[in-house]
């Protein structure tokens, strides 16, 4: 039967992928119509039908969590999009002594999420943090309670320490694209004397664009799920001015153990994740070869 | 690159990489010197740039008392044993996506590719549960199995990209002489794709070095990992900083390592092998 070899060699990894990730869907799914919080009972505490996503969808935490994980999301992949670019653009002028620089560069992508938090914490502490010090020192006006205190710059630094952390991921990943943009079609525009914005946006930017999709969803992604960097920095205060959804979650799950409402929360973000994937691998695997 | 550039432009383009520099780096020789300053500069102000280095708080987190030290083994324990239980379930399913053709191909990546991007703490209430009912609370084993849900589909992806860079000719070679499928596997495939395999079981081990929303939630005081002990100190009272910093130092170093020795695949273990660079 050697059709069916490929798939025996898939199996194992399926079947224990499936066993893992079955088992809290399903889980979620039945606990999000009852109401239960592990405190009181070791089991469902009454079936209340779609009372939790009720809950959920009309309580203004939840819905703050929501908007300030869209402006994590959209304004961290934003940022760390256009400032990774320009990085890769100096870079890819190739002078002497830039090839150290682009190696060392990757360093902030490397560390845990939760150790940046630690890092951040540190530089932003209202009394004697780098950050904070510095901002001072340049006449900046900070919020008395430091910049994690204030509701109107927690979610700021939680997204400026994620910019931190990823923007060499741009740099990195859209250098290789544009070094291996061939030389020829450069040196063909630079002979009709072409600019320098001409030949990024006529040559380099389309040829890398397949690349910077890629990137971009993949980021996009994993700041739609941050959760690493709030529980260090903020834990999702003051209020609820920098709390995500995966913060949220957490929170209700692992804090206050009302497992229906997280359970029902998990759904919706499950929802919405698989939505925005399904639009993700439409886009970026379109012209794919397999 | 492609034509010579003038002066003004050049000391533009080596001034914005000198800022880049001191924005990127900076931050981290920062907290390195945290973790070998005195105590009381600490939180100086203004802060202080020179100091004379000590090393009491890396011997306070490892020797004596050493409260971290039991954190570093048990970190490498969950990611070193994360890696090792994923090569047998990753190897065949990448070379079988690699090599054979089947239907269904694009969308087994596919779902592969969307456990990359799954909430990781949308699975944490349901595991916690799980593991606390049978008995696999705070165990490395709930940790290095949980863990297999981001490794597995990295490692497929990573892996198949470099098998599908050994020409097929010479498996049809070694097929032509009447080999069975698994004899070529073995014998010609693998060892050409070892480089491959090991950088790839690298990247793997870091990003369950790196994972702290799973530990977090499933591992005890005994079996806690570096991160998680680490934010141990937040719970106590007056933050002890140098130790905190030296404790995150130990656990930036292995994945530093990494990237910087292994800096040619940088890119293809960021991307999951889909950008080659």
């Amino acid at each position: 039967m050697p059709w069916l070899l490929p798939y025996l060699l898939i199996a194992p990894s399926i079947v224990l992928l499936l066993a893992l990730i079955a088992y809290p869907l399903a889980f979620a799914l039945r606990n999000s119509f009852y109401f239960w919080n592990l405190q009181m009972a070791p089991e469902p505490m009454g079936f209340i039908g779609l009372g939790n996503y009720r809950l959920a969808l009309t309580s203004s935490s939840f819905l703050a969590s929501l908007e300030n994980t869209v402006l994590l999301t959209l304004g961290g992949t934003a940022i760390e999009f256009v400032l990774g670019l320009a990085i890769a653009l100096v870079l890819s002028a190739q002078l002497a002594g830039m090839a150290p620089v682009r190696a060392l560069l990757i360093l902030p992508t490397t560390i845990a999420p939760i150790v940046v938090g630690f890092l951040f914490r540190y530089m932003y502490d209202p009394g004697a943090g780098i950050i904070s010090w510095l901002l001072r020192s340049l006449a900046v006006p900070l919020p008395p309670q430091g910049l994690l205190g204030s509701q109107t710059t927690a979610l700021a630094s939680i997204m400026f320490a994620d910019v931190w952390e990823w923007t060499p991921f741009f740099t990195i990943v859209l250098y290789a694209g544009l070094l291996s943009v061939p030389q020829q079609i450069i040196e063909a525009a630079l002979l009709d004397r072409a600019s320098d914005w001409t030949i990024f946006r006529r040559i380099k930017l389309p040829l890398v664009s397949r690349t910077a999709l890629i990137v971009l969803m993949l980021r996009f992604m994993q700041l739609f799920n941050t959760f690493d960097l709030v529980l260090v920095l903020t834990h999702g205060g003051p209020g609820t001015s920098s709390r995500t959804l995966g913060y949220a979650l957490y929170e209700q799950g692992l804090v206050q153990f009302n497992l229906g409402l997280a359970s029902a929360m998990t759904w919706i973000i499950v929802l919405i994740v698989n939505a925005l994937i399904a639009l993700y691998i439409f886009f970026a695997f379109r012209d794919w070869e397999w | 690159m492609e034509h010579q550039r003038s002066l003004p432009v050049r000391l533009l383009l080596y001034a914005a990489t000198l800022l880049a520099l001191i924005f990127f780096i900076g931050p981290i020789v920062w907290f390195i010197e945290l973790a070998i300053r005195p105590p009381e500069s600490a939180f100086a102000v203004p802060p202080q740039f020179v100091f004379t280095p000590t090393l009491d708080a890396f011997r306070h987190i490892l020797v004596d008392p050493g409260t971290n030290a039991p954190q570093l083994v048990n970190s490498i324990i969950v990611a070193g044993g994360t890696v090792l239980l994923n090569l047998p379930f990753s190897i065949p399913a990448a070379y079988a996506l690699s090599r054979f053709r089947m239907r269904g191909k694009k969308n087994i990546m596919l779902w592969y590719l969307g456990l990359l991007m799954a909430p990781p703490v949308a699975f944490l209430i349901p595991y916690f549960v799980l593991v606390t009912r049978i008995g696999l609370s705070g165990t490395y084993l709930a940790m290095v199995l949980v863990l297999q849900t981001l490794t597995i589909p990295f490692s497929v992806w990573l892996m198949k990209s470099f098998i599908d860079e050994v020409p097929k000719e010479l498996e049809e070679a070694a097929r032509v002489d009447g080999a069975p499928w698994y004899v070529v596997m073995l014998r010609i495939t693998l060892p050409i794709v070892r480089p491959g395999i090991i950088v790839t079981s690298l990247f793997a081990f870091v990003f369950a070095w790196n994972n702290a929303a799973f530990p977090l939630v499933l591992s005890a005081r005994g079996t806690a990992t570096l991160p998680i002990g680490t934010l141990g100190y937040f719970a106590t009272a007056g933050v002890t900083w140098n130790y905190i910093a030296a404790a995150a130092v130990l656990a930036m170093l292995p994945p530093m390592i990494v990237f910087l020795v292994f800096d040619r695949y940088v890119v293809r273990g960021l991307t999951f092998g889909s950008v080659t660079g």
